[in-house]
């Protein structure tokens, strides 16, 4: 059994990631992934990567959440949103149905996980830390087969690929730590730029959304 | 088969290699921020400045020759990094150079005819290039997990880059499936390296070789590396997002992605394999059976699609399965069909590189000028232009595999692999994949060699682009004649070290 003290530890990360991979409002979801990064942060600080726990701050809670607001149209100068992309509702009705359907995937690739996590026992003190990283994968899985809606993807990989930092570095011995290291710093810009791209992106197709949307207004408003 | 991809090195590296190594993978780079202060108006400053790696990589290729497989190790405190250079992997560098080459000598006169092309789009364009090509080689060179994992992100996320340079929404959404797909893709290469590591506490590529051990861990690390990998490289049940995307892409960003992008992926892949699971003889031959789902399935979707670019990116998808009928081949058979289809399978990579480059380079010459995107409407083409669709003739004798061409000889050298290893079912598919790919190519002629089509008003391309398209096609054919030579080089670096 693990002490109390980890398992607590572990809880807000698991807690905050499903509060932003479900939540229906999208401003709401982008600050509660800020929240979730700093609360990753103090895990990693916990286990005693420091640096991890700052490029986490920087990288992760940030210049991620910086990007997660542009796409979402709000800026520090102009304040509210201009577009119409937070009121965007999943084109997919959620149905329990279909929400239990597209676990099917995510707990395949659990199974899968647990498996091979099986032949490594983890010591009492990091036990917590690699379940929450499982199950964050998990959610992250379920939540990106779930949500058509391009940000909400974007929350999801981001979530995913946390959990498998979480696993990475409770896998890792003493003797290739500078190895998990390299690879979770590049994980990170990885995720980093991808989130760059998918916000300018979902700002772009946005603007030109709106663009036809005036467009076929004023047309069919002229005869 | 670890010897023959060059990772079992005992003597140091010669002195200097180091160093064109470090010219190989940055210049490149510099050239693509070059590129975009200078943004060059005509193909051939481009041109000559890319023939410099190009140079390096030659030399290099003439030490390995005379010294064997240079190796190093790059150590950032306790961090290492692991390369290596042997013949595949300059033959594979100095097929990134040409391909490169070509696309970057089309770029100018491409993106002046071009309406779409925005001035911030045309700034990215030779960056991202530059940066395409030094993630390439990091892949070739790399023998370590991390560099394999840092070069195949880059490479990732510049090819979304310069695959959303457009702008037009059908190329900004195609781009948005690809950005997510990559990025799916590169979380499960990293939960597989993840896996290998905590199991072996190490990531280079001989000493995993030598530690790992059969049992759940490797099988599921093996299991979610590659569907990462088949993910990015379009194979069979994964390729839906290859069409799209190509579909609204620039002709030389298709053409690079195309011949060497997917290559790539399929390139880590098989290297995987051949380190980790040598003798995993079952699932190679699943694999083998997804490749010939592909042939035949992007055969037929190549056959039925309605418009040009469709069914060359289709036909990317059939020819991708000849590819990975290299690892039943390859993984678990003897030594006899192992070595010929080792030949059979890089040669089959370089010639569809060529082939395929060409093809979309002639393709988007006959789209510039016709000004439309339908096979149907090719109607009359051959006579206005006879340049662009030769061009296609030429590549399309690659694909189709019909001698002299390159792919004839590494078909040919597939065969004798499926025989020498009894498999004979995967005769039956390149039997198929041949006469699909003729039917679809023959299409495209059937449509163009009508004569009593309506004249369209048309725009001629400049001749330079006809010519590079041109010049590609005829190196495919080339290499059929002369593919003595690469596979002189590689069964050297099978044998000498």
């Amino acid at each position: 059994m693990p002490p109390l003290d980890d398992v607590l530890l572990a809880m807000p990360p698991v807690l905050l990631a499903a509060l932003v991979l479900f939540d229906r409002h999208l401003v709401r979801a982008c600050s509660l992934f800020v929240l979730f990064a700093l609360a990753v942060a103090l895990t990693w600080w916990w286990l005693g990567f420091i640096w991890l726990a700052l490029l986490e701050i920087l990288l992760g809670a940030a210049l991620t959440g910086a990007c997660l607001f542009h796409a979402l149209g709000i800026s520090p100068v102009g304040g509210a949103p201009q577009t119409r992309l937070t009121h965007w509702k999943d084109p997919v009705v959620l149905t329990w149905r279909r929400g239990l359907g597209q676990s099917i995937p995510a707990l395949a690739a659990l199974g899968m996980l647990a498996t091979a996590l099986a032949d490594m026992p983890a010591s009492d003190s990091i036990a917590a830390t690699r379940w929450s990283g499982q199950v964050l994968v998990g959610l992250g899985l379920w939540a990106f087969a779930l949500h058509r809606h391009l940000l909400r993807r974007l929350l999801a990989f981001n979530i995913i690929g946390t959990g498998i930092f979480l696993v990475l570095m409770t896998l890792v011995g003493e003797a290739a730590t500078a190895a998990g290291h390299g690879l979770v710093m590049t994980g990170l810009m990885v995720a980093l730029l991808g989130t760059v791209l998918g916000a300018l992106l979902i700002r772009r197709l946005d603007t030109l959304d709106a663009q036809r949307v005036v467009g076929s207004e004023s047309g069919g408003g002229a005869p | 088969m670890i010897e023959r991809l060059g990772l079992l090195v005992f003597q140091p590296a010669q002195p200097g290699s180091g160093w064109a190594v470090i010219l190989l993978v940055g210049l490149p780079l510099l050239l693509g921020i070059l590129g975009a202060i200078c943004r060059p108006s005509r193909g051939w400053p481009a041109v000559f400045l890319g023939l410099l790696p190009f140079m390096v990589a030659v030399w290099l290729l003439q030490r390995v020759r005379e010294h064997g497989v240079q190796a190093w190790v790059l150590e950032l405190g306790s961090l290492t990094l692991h390369w290596r250079a042997d013949a595949l992997t300059l033959l594979l560098f100095m097929l990134t150079q040409i391909v490169a080459l070509a696309s970057a000598a089309y770029a100018p006169a491409y993106l002046r005819a071009v309406e779409d092309a925005s001035k911030g789009s045309l700034v990215w364009l030779w960056p991202l290039l530059g940066t395409l090509v030094t993630s390439l080689s990091l892949i070739w060179l790399a023998a370590d997990l991390l560099a394999l994992y840092i070069g195949l992100e880059l490479m990732g996320l510049t090819a979304v880059g310069l695959m959303l340079l457009p702008g037009r929404v059908e190329a900004l959404a195609a781009g948005m499936r690809y950005l997510l797909l990559a990025l799916v893709g590169s979380l499960a290469f990293l939960m597989g390296v993840t896996l290998l590591l905590g199991a072996w506490g190490r990531l280079d590529l001989v000493g995993l070789a030598a530690v790992s051990e059969p049992g759940p861990v490797l099988w599921v690390a093996m299991a979610l590396l590659s569907g990462g990998l088949l993910l990015k490289a379009a194979a069979f049940p994964l390729h839906a997002w290859l069409a799209p995307v190509h579909a609204s892409a620039w002709t030389p960003v298709s053409a690079l992605h195309a011949a060497l992008v997917i290559k790539a992926s399929f390139f880590i892949a098989l290297q995987l394999w051949l380190v980790l699971v040598p003798d995993a003889a079952v699932a190679a031959r699943l694999v083998g059976g997804m490749g010939a789902a592909a042939v035949i399935w992007g055969g037929l979707m190549a056959w039925r699609a309605a418009k040009l670019k469709d069914v060359v990116a289709w036909s990317t998808v059939a020819q991708l399965g000849y590819l990975l009928l290299g690892f039943p081949l390859l993984i678990g058979t003897a030594s006899v069909a192992a070595d010929i289809a080792w030949e059979g399978t890089w040669l089959q990579l370089a010639a569809h590189s060529l082939a395929k480059a060409a093809m979309f380079l002639a393709a988007g010459n006959l789209l510039l000028a016709t000004g439309v995107s339908r096979v149907a409407d090719l109607a009359g083409a051959s006579r206005r232009f006879p340049l662009s669709l030769l061009s296609f003739g030429i590549a399309a004798i690659s694909l189709i595999g019909l001698p002299p061409s390159a792919g004839f000889t590494a078909k040919w050298l597939l065969l004798h692999a499926a025989l020498a290893a009894g498999q004979w079912p995967w005769l039956v598919v390149l039997a198929i994949g041949t006469l699909l790919s003729a039917a679809y190519v023959f299409r495209v002629f059937r449509y163009s060699f009508i004569e009593d089509a309506p004249l369209h008003d048309y725009r001629p391309v400049p001749w330079g682009m006809d010519l590079i398209a041109l010049v590609v096609a005829s190196s495919s054919l080339l290499l059929g004649l002369l593919a003595e030579w690469p596979l002189a080089l590689l069964r050297l670096a099978g044998g000498a070290s």
